[in-house]
């Protein structure tokens, strides 16, 4: 073997000693040993030297500095020599090493890694989120919520304007439609929240679920469907897709999946950049606020056949308010940046009533 | 060795740096990759592979520097650090807000330990010619010099006081605002970001100064010639550049803006989706604003401390630092790269972290009195990896 010549520097003095450099094949890999002037200075073991990685397959720095750790290192000038002894005394790389020298390696584990990092956020998380949510305790969703709707009550919403005698014939409907929720259909067997209906003005036409059973209907959302001449089902039916979200505990799911999202995102492309590691974890909380929503959709179907209640007017009630003609089409690339699912299609489902297969 | 017969003869070395943005965005690309198949635990591993390939490549005095540390201590630090960092999030998350506070002050409270401790490791870390660097200042030197903090901190505290003052009690009906007591508040504001501005200034010179000074190589210890002045008259300099900057930016803006709303004049009708757009577009662009209005002044003040600092630091009585960074063409550098790097939305980073890292390490000669053999190393112990863990999270990056 042609001799590698190198500078040790012992880690004692900045004066370098002159030495021949010999690499023995090992079974985990090669060990150095130093001669100066024909004599034995150093021997050290593959596991106690830190192996100067390649970073391009065509071009070498000027000189490399191999870590012996408290043995100091060594400096070679000649990286090509070194190169060579290291192969020949069979030394394997990192699969680094392997990725940024070869472009077949890289795209291997490119490929390898877009197909699991879309099983992971596909799949993974949310079925992680579904069971993770059920260790967390219903008091703690109440007490959360109800400190929620009081900073809400605080800043955006006011008292309703409804007659008490309107709010509680639609209570009593909202009371008779929780009772007919039958075992079959609760997504968390044990959970069993106390489900309340409270009205607000304020927030224009809207119905949202807190986690824990409240719900509230804004008198925007009553007024709509009297002004569109709908029948109380539309309400009702709306209620139902809020009770899904109750039920199937999309809230306390969501924060488990944006906390996955945001600390994976983060980790992996923050590097990259915030904006294309917020985005990515925007997107995808997204999709999963999409699905939440045609879930939702298909309790409220369930729920509505096994009262007996139209589903139509519920659909024709949400067109109503986003206005949209029901035939419209949705723009993909619009729907993607929407935490709802496209309103037509969504009504559409419901009249027919096979949103969920 | 030429020098060793006079010791007393002064030696030039440039410093040199041969690596390139293409070789880097490699290693970048695999380090960005591995991170997300690994769910971001490649992390210390990509930190210790770029630091070794800029050490690597920085050759000083015709030796390269070496990024020398066990892997080991790295992982360990990290995992502490996702420990930490998901016990925070839980707390903030479940509403626990005693330990989200008591977290915080703590964090607060061990800011100088943790930047000294990356100090520590980052010196112990880099090697030359075999001989480790060190920093040996004591805890007690680390918070000393880090007093403008808890001022800045007591000063924002006494803001917070006051206004708690101020405010109505809870019951009372609210009292008409006071205008004499709307103005104090005021005051008091302006004021504590006054201080917050010199205590900046100052922590700044005193962490610089700090490193150096109680740095070591072999046995010699750092030699730190600026004084605060120094300081103030660059921070100075960087407000002037800034308000430069934002006057620019904001006549660009102007321009373009202008032109645009001509151009909606045209367009009879823009649906909700083209106005929601536009106002997407609007939050972005005033974010993108903040950044390209501030990149002048932050690379003009990066530079000419880089300049100052290198320009008057050396070690003992043998060697010292000549810097001859040009600031405008450091500035201009930046400005390229950020527009480089935000149209490509930050895979432009990689070639711009090696081009402002050459131009900066090539600005750098060093004079060495009495050859170079004359460094004694002191097998120092080597330093936890908590410490650049938790540097890391916090911004402070190994290069740059």
């Amino acid at each position: 073997m042609p001799g590698v010549r190198g500078l040790w520097f012992d880690g004692r003095s900045s004066r370098g000693r002159d030495v021949a450099i010999a690499l023995h094949p090992g079974r985990r890999g090669p060990s150095i040993a130093l001669q100066e002037a024909g004599r034995d200075v150093l021997a050290v073991d593959h596991d106690q030297v830190g192996w100067p990685e390649r970073w391009s397959a065509s071009r070498a720095p000027r000189k490399i500095a191999v870590d012996l750790r408290e043995h100091g290192s060594l400096e070679v000038a000649d990286v090509a020599g070194w190169q060579e002894a290291l192969q020949a005394a069979g030394h394997r790389g990192s699969l680094a090493q392997g990725m940024q020298t070869r472009w077949r390696v890289f795209l291997g584990v490119a490929v390898v890694a877009v197909a699991a990092l879309f099983a992971f956020y596909r799949w993974v998380t949310p079925w992680a989120a579904t069971h993770l949510t059920r260790q967390v305790p219903l008091e703690w969703e109440v007490r959360l919520s109800n400190e929620f709707l009081e900073d809400l009550d605080a800043a955006m919403l006011k008292p309703s304007k409804l007659p008490p005698e309107r709010q509680a014939a639609l209570r009593a409907r909202f009371d008779a439609l929780a009772a007919r929720i039958e075992p079959g259909m609760r997504r968390y067997p044990g959970y069993a929240p106390k489900l309340t209906l409270d009205f607000r003005a304020g927030m224009g036409a809207n119905a949202f679920a807190l986690p824990g059973g409240r719900i509230v209907m804004t008198d925007g959302m009553v007024e709509a469907a009297q002004k569109h001449k709908l029948p109380d089902d539309a309400l009702i039916g709306v209620l139902a897709h809020e009770i899904g979200h109750v039920l199937h505990r999309h809230t306390t799911r969501m924060v488990v999946e944006q906390g996955v999202l945001n600390i994976g995102f983060g980790l992996a492309m923050g590097d990259v950049s915030t904006l294309v590691s917020f985005g990515g974890s925007l997107l995808t909380g997204l999709a999963y606020r999409r699905n939440h929503e045609t879930e939702s959709d298909c309790f409220a179907l369930a729920l509505m056949r096994s009262a007996n209640l139209p589903t139509a007017p519920m659909a024709d009630l949400l067109l109503k308010i986003e206005g949209a003609p029901p035939d419209a089409a949705g723009n993909p690339w619009w729907s993607m940046l929407s935490s709802h699912p496209e309103t037509p299609e969504r009504a559409r489902a419901m009249k027919a009533g096979h949103a969920c297969t | 060795m030429a020098t060793e017969g006079r010791p007393s003869a002064i030696e030039a070395f440039a410093l040199e740096f041969s690596g390139t943005g293409g070789e880097y965005f490699r290693v970048w690309i695999v380090n960005v990759l591995l991170t997300i198949v690994t769910f971001g635990f490649y992390t210390p591993f990509a930190r210790r592979r770029t630091a070794q390939y800029f050490w690597g490549h920085t050759v000083v005095a015709d030796s390269p520097l070496e990024f020398s540390v066990q892997q080991r201590k790295m992982v360990l630090g990290f995992l502490i650090l996702v420990g930490l960092y998901i016990a925070f999030n839980v707390a903030s998350d479940t509403g626990q807000d005693t330990v989200v506070a008591v977290m915080m002050a703590c964090g607060a409270l061990l800011a100088p330990y943790f930047w000294g401790s990356a100090m520590r490791f980052r010196l112990n870390a880099t090697r030359w010619r075999g001989v480790r660097l060190q920093f040996t200042a004591s805890w007690g030197e680390v918070y000393r010099a880090a007093w403008p903090i808890f001022v800045m901190a007591l000063a924002w505290i006494g803001v917070v006081v006051l206004g708690g003052t101020f405010a109505p009690e809870e019951g009372e009906p609210p009292a008409k605002p006071d205008t004499a007591e709307a103005i104090m508040l005021f005051g008091a504001v302006v004021l504590a970001m006054l201080v917050s501005v010199v205590c900046l200034m100052r922590l700044e010179f005193n962490s610089k100064s700090l490193l150096v000074a109680r740095g070591r190589i072999g046995g010699q210890p750092g030699r730190w010639k600026p004084v605060f002045g120094d300081f103030v008259r660059i921070w100075l300099a960087t407000v002037g550049v800034f308000i430069a900057s934002a006057i620019a930016f904001a006549l660009c803006v102007a321009l373009v803006v202008g032109g645009s709303f001509a151009g909606l004049a045209n367009v009879k009708e823009a649906g909700l989706a083209a106005t929601v757009l536009a106002a997407i577009a609007g939050v972005v662009a005033f974010f993108f604003g903040l950044i390209l209005s501030t990149a002048p002044a932050r690379a003009y003040r990066e530079a000419r401390v880089f300049h100052l600092v290198w320009n008057n630091i050396g070690v003992s009585h043998v060697a010292r630092f000549k810097c001859e960074l040009r600031v405008w063409r450091y500035v201009r550098l930046r400005i390229k790269n950020l527009f480089l790097t935000l149209l490509t939305l930050g895979f432009y980073r990689p070639f711009a972290l090696v081009s402002e890292y050459r131009m900066k390490t090539e600005s750098v000669t060093l004079h060495v009195k009495g050859g170079l053999n004359q460094l004694a190393g002191q097998l120092a112990r080597e330093e936890q990896g908590l410490g650049d863990a938790l540097a890391d999270a916090v911004g402070l990056d190994l290069v740059g």
